[in-house]
């Protein structure tokens, strides 16, 4: 029988400058992968240009939804949200009867929004830690949530810099029928854990949605960023579980059974 | 090495992990044997397309007439064949690596970090199914299975394999081949040609990156001298703040470093 820790281990032998270190390495990397990505986007967003009319496209059970509706920890879908513009109030709905975003695109809106809303949450969480609301926060989360919300405000943007190209509006906030309850849950969060929950069904989800979106996107360049965001989801996602004490890979396949379905966008 | 571990409460997520693997892999068979219908309907369709072709030309003009009617198919199925050979290659050299680490005292022995062990031997079975997979839809599409491991990669494992000296050589050798894993299935997201095969390549990109995710935040504790603290649950106060966000230094999954469609094809 292994027992259990009950001492603390000694300090971590890593010095502040070999931390800038490493955090100036990170923000390197990240600085580098980016062009590459928006030149992918350029060309979703060239191909799809022609689709801004609104023309609909034939298409497998993306655009009809997959398999139940997917429900977000204790979520009811609602059935449409407020516009505002705070961090953490939901986005405009659409005040057109006619949809703004239809086919591929609305998948970019829809893969916006999500990003709005992992932003929302993760802003949102180092907003109530500041003010003390989950006690002692360790560092390596505070690290997590800084790096990991700006991974998801550039995939935010590199979705709606495909909408701005295409002449449609950008998605700002999250007009998502899920976003009031995900606020409501994260604003009920009392302890690192909670907030860990929840980022953890957030990052769960976008990397479902991603998957399919692989398969069900027509444009490459829609693809390939679907491709190569979802990664980055799961890795969150795998290091979240870790933290909360779960095997941080416990799937031999992602799948898909997380993904939003497009009506769920409500701009 | 402290013993940290809740052996019992480790061994409920093993279980646990197990069982969304089995769920996993239920979705996963689907999606393959609805690739292999779709592409041998249309290795079917080629073949019909050539007699067609041939009865109404003459036989002196069949080899105009094969060219006329060869359907692009035929071309897209032959470089799925390859991808699909290409990634079980890779599946296969990962088995073969974690099996060689899990020999090696440090990684599989009775003093080895009991995390890092259990990672070892789940992640080796996760990469024999994935070699499964790729060879089951390589074969069911008329391809050979590719039993052997990559060929450019082999003799690179072959190589640092001799030089190992502690856990920070392994760690560092298994980074490799997950990166090269995870960025060659991104890269092949957008070659194949079905939207199945997209698929099973996201699912397995997916996890491969979790791997890599996993691997770098061990590998930042090793480095820092603290083995200790590779532990599930870990003591999150304790982790440096790096570690928060060195498992993911991209915010877009790179591609540079994908192995070519062809280079593990069996020939």
């Amino acid at each position: 029988m292994i027992r259990k820790r009950t001492q603390k281990a000694p300090e971590m032998a890593i010095s502040e400058r070999e931390l800038t270190s490493m955090t100036a390495e990170l923000d390197m990397l990240h600085k580098e992968t980016f062009p590459g990505v928006a030149k992918t986007l350029s060309e979703f967003s060239a191909n799809l240009a022609h689709l801004g009319s609104g023309r609909p496209t034939a298409r497998r059970s993306f655009l009809a939804g997959v398999g139940g509706a997917v429900v977000i920890g204790s979520v009811a879908a609602c059935s449409s949200s407020k516009s505002g513009g705070g961090s953490s109030t939901p986005a405009a709905a659409g005040t057109s009867s006619l949809p703004k975003y239809t086919g591929d695109l609305k998948i970019v809106a829809l893969a916006a929004a999500l990003e709005n809303l992992a932003v929302t949450a993760y802003q949102d969480a180092l907003t109530m830690a500041g003010k003390g609301q989950f006690g002692t926060v360790p560092p390596a989360v505070a690290t997590f949530v800084t790096t990991a919300m700006k991974q998801h405000q550039d995939h935010a943007a590199a979705w709606n810099g495909v909408l701005q190209k295409a002449k449609l509006p950008v998605v700002t906030g999250a007009p998502l029928t899920i976003t009031k309850d995900q606020v409501a849950m994260l604003q009920a969060a009392k302890s690192v854990p909670d907030v860990a929950k929840l980022a953890l069904n957030l990052e769960n989800v976008a990397a479902d949605t991603y998957t399919f979106a692989t398969a069900n996107v027509s444009d490459a360049g829609g693809i390939m960023t679907a491709a190569t965001i979802q990664p980055v989801e799961t890795m969150h996602a795998a290091i979240l579980s870790f933290v909360l004490g779960e095997y941080p890979v416990p799937n031999t396949f992602w799948g898909d059974s997380r993904t939003l379905k497009p009506d769920m966008l409500t701009a | 090495m402290d013993d940290i571990l809740d052996e019992r409460r480790f061994r409920e997520l093993l279980v646990e992990s197990d069982d969304m693997q089995s769920d996993a892999m239920r979705g996963t068979r689907h999606d393959l044997n609805a690739y292999v219908a779709a592409a041998q309907e249309a290795r079917f369709e080629s073949r019909r397309d050539l007699r067609l072709g041939g009865a109404l030309l003459g036989a002196g003009a069949l080899g105009a007439a094969a060219l006329a009617f060869a359907s692009p198919a035929a071309a897209a199925s032959s470089q799925d064949v390859m991808a699909l050979q290409t990634a079980a290659g890779l599946e296969n050299l990962a088995v073969f690596t974690y099996k060689t680490a899990l020999t090696l005292p440090f990684i599989g022995g009775s003093s080895a970090n009991p995390v890092v062990k259990a990672f070892a031997m789940k992640t080796m079975q996760q990469h024999t199914e994935h070699g499964q997979a790729f060879n089951a839809a390589a074969t069911k599409l008329g391809g050979k299975a590719q039993t052997a491991t990559d060929p450019k990669y082999t003799p690179i494992v072959q190589q640092a394999a001799g030089g190992i000296k502690g856990p920070e050589d392994v760690v560092a050798l298994a980074i490799t081949l997950e990166d090269v894993a995870a960025e060659t299935y991104v890269a092949d997201i957008g070659l194949v040609s079905t939207s199945d095969l997209r698929q099973l390549f996201a699912s397995v990109a997916g996890v491969e990156s979790q791997h890599k995710a996993i691997l770098l935040a061990v590998q930042a504790l090793l480095k820092g001298g603290a083995p200790q603290l590779i532990a599930l649950p870990p003591d999150a106060a304790m982790l440096p703040a790096a570690a928060g966000s060195v498992g993911f230094p991209d915010a877009f999954f790179p591609t540079s470093n994908a192995a070519p469609v062809a280079e593990g094809a069996v020939q």
